[in-house]
């Protein structure tokens, strides 16, 4: 290939990789986040705010055998928030990309959409996961309740259960590019979520294949219990491996199929 | 203005609509940088049914600078993204070097990027620095690897000294460039820039003509420029593709398009001049824009050379002194307008930007040039 006066045009050389991708994405999450201090400040004050709200009020409503239970409050709630986080992450992400103007700019790599937008999943992930931790912190201050926080077991887990809220939010980022706005049917979820959380799937098996719920009760028992990963039985992080990917595959395929659509209706860039 | 003709002219340049854009381009698929091919697209079904493209065809030489022209709803944007693999089109084919864009996007995307949001191209929170790194790295570049050619762009866009301002901060027109900016930064020997002048002021314009006209001719960077400032296309362009009603109306270079127009008008400065002889050569020529002080007048006429040779034979016989002749030089806005039958700016229901940026699916995409945040 030349120019017209014969210069060579070779192909733009190509420097960085996944990782300076992956990166550079994170980096600007955090950026944007910080750069609106007040929302992000918000962020964590509300989710300090509810937990005393149940806290204080269970323990007025219920009295001091209310105290009893609340390891697995707390524990579910640190789930909730980070279960929320990279659902609605994701999808409030796309919104804001589009209403910015600068969410075809990431159709148009060589990457490629979909890797691009799971590389801000992860992100995503990764900042709920800071400000879920300072939210966990401070409910163990507030209730002077000490939890098994041992990371080996903890981070797998938890990143697993996240996995499959992240298929769920690359559902609705699919659908939020095809139909702009869907908030009022994305905070319905939000609520079906506590539901996933606290369902017993070692009692109920078929509730295993659920999202969250496998990995909210493995969490539980490694938080209240100590209940290390290479303790639970091999058929039981099977089921966390194979659901976790099955709910992010299906996220991801949905969001493709979604961004093809829109493509097809010229919609991509609109919000 | 660039004087190399284009290779890939196909309208007769006399100015008028033709069937300029139908057949194959004449440059091969792998010769051109771009290379359209029956490209068609209709938004919508049955009664709703909205063609927004038909039949499109045209290619681009590598450094050569194109503009795509046309009224409102003309097809422009959803040929541009296209061409880009943001819209799927119903038929044709699209190649930018030979690479398929909708069967191999991702090949082609190393080749190619985009200014299609004016200002809102770029995230305001961060700073201007911050924006070049992050869209190179999204484009496969390491930042770090970039820095030097980040700095020349800012450099020859005036922007080095604002590098570590939150693009919030800055004016419109500064906004403007940084998204410019992110673009050519990217290192990619083919971009697509709608309005990319828009909110700068003249000096700033100026430059940036410049600018990108050095990047053609320096770095063989091949550009396709939309644009409503007239002025920045017959600049800056090579070529010019003027879209009417989904199709190709004319794709010439700017040179034969104005060419074509150049005599078809005159403009004459008589002494001796008086109502009745007025009437007369009103009543036989095309006369306009009559300007009257006295025995003198001053008017501009419509007329082909034979005709302006009866004009002045009758004005003779008038006995009127012909004080100056001056051919009307066309420019491009009106050569435009000729050619779009008066359409330009016309507003179309059908592809109205609508105000809150809300638009039905299965509707045209538009181009708002940046103005919605």
């Amino acid at each position: 290939m030349t120019t017209d006066d014969g210069r060579a045009l070779s192909k733009p050389e190509r420097t960085g990789g996944y990782y300076h991708l992956l990166k550079a994405v994170i980096y600007r999450d955090l950026l944007i986040w910080v750069r609106y201090p007040l929302n992000a400040a918000l962020g964590i004050f509300m989710g300090v705010f509810f937990f005393a709200l149940m806290f204080y009020g269970g323990t007025l409503v219920a009295g001091p055998s209310f105290s009893d239970s609340i390891e697995g409050l707390i524990v579910g709630y640190f789930l909730w928030t980070l279960s929320l986080g990279a659902y609605s992450g994701i999808m409030n992400d796309v919104q804001s990309e589009a209403s910015w103007g600068t969410l075809e700019r990431h159709f148009m790599t060589p990457f490629g959409f979909g890797p691009v937008v799971f590389a801000k999943s992860i992100a995503i992930v990764f900042r709920t996961f800071m400000t879920s931790a300072v939210v966990l912190v401070v409910m163990l201050l507030i209730t002077g309740t000490a939890l098994n926080l041992n990371f080996v077991t903890v981070l797998p887990v938890a990143t697993l259960t996240i996995a499959g809220a992240l298929g769920l939010g690359l559902v609705m980022g699919g659908l939020s590019v095809l139909y702009k706005r869907i908030s009022n049917v994305a905070n319905l979820l939000q609520f079906a979520f506590i539901g996933l959380i606290s369902a017993p799937a070692f009692d109920i098996p078929w509730l295993r294949v659920l999202p969250l719920a496998q990995g909210s009760a493995m969490l539980q028992r490694a938080m209240l219990e100590g209940t290390r990963l290479w303790e639970f039985d091999a058929l039981t992080v099977a089921v966390l491996v194979g659901t976790s990917l099955f709910y992010l595959g299906v996220g991801y395929a949905v969001f493709g199929l979604a961004t093809r659509r829109a493509r097809r209706l010229g919609v991509l860039g609109d919000y | 203005m660039a004087s190399e003709p284009s290779n890939t002219a196909q309208a007769p340049s006399n100015g008028t609509s033709t069937d300029a854009g139908e057949g194959p381009p004449s440059l091969g698929p792998d010769e051109a940088a771009i290379y359209v091919d029956g490209l068609a697209k209709t938004f919508g079904s049955g009664e709703d049914a909205v063609t927004a493209v038909e039949d499109v065809s045209f290619a681009v030489a590598p450094g050569e600078v194109v503009g795509l022209l046309g009224p409102n709803g003309a097809g422009k944007t959803t040929t541009i993204k296209s061409i880009l693999g943001l819209v799927l089109p119903d038929e044709g084919e699209v190649r930018v070097h030979g690479i398929d864009v909708h069967a191999n996007p991702r090949a082609a995307y190393e080749y190619v990027d985009a200014m299609l949001e004016g200002a809102r191209n770029d995230y305001w929170r961060l700073t201007v620095r911050e924006n070049l790194r992050y869209f190179a790295a999204i484009r496969g570049q390491n930042p770090d690897a970039m820095a030097e050619r980040h700095e020349e762009v800012l450099e020859h866009l005036d922007l080095a000294e604002k590098a570590d301002t939150a693009v919030r901060d800055l004016s419109r027109g500064m906004k403007q460039k940084v998204s410019l900016a992110s673009v050519l930064a990217g290192n990619v020997s083919v971009a697509f820039l709608d309005e990319p002048t828009l909110g700068l002021d003249v000096e700033s314009s100026l430059k940036l003509r410049k600018e990108l006209r050095r990047l053609a001719e320096e770095h063989g960077l091949t550009l396709i420029l939309s644009s409503h400032d007239m002025d920045v296309i017959e600049d800056v362009c090579d070529r010019v593709v003027i879209m009417n009603e989904g199709r190709i109306a004319v794709d010439d270079t700017v040179e034969d398009l104005l060419a074509g127009f150049e005599t078809k008008g005159y403009q004459l400065t008589v002494r001796g001049v008086d109502d009745a002889v007025l009437n007369d050569l009103r009543g036989r020529f095309e006369l306009s824009d009559i300007q009257r002080s006295g025995d003198r007048a001053r008017f501009e006429v419509a007329a082909d050379t034979e005709t302006f040779y009866r004009l002045t034979d009758a004005m003779e016989g008038h006995s009127l002194d012909i004080v100056n002749v001056e051919t009307v030089q066309p420019d491009l806005a009106e050569a435009f307008v000729e050619m779009t039958r008066g359409e330009f700016g016309a507003d179309r229901a059908d592809e109205n930007t609508a105000p809150t940026g809300e638009q039905p699916a299965g509707h045209p995409p538009t181009s708002d040039g940046g103005e919605r945040r």
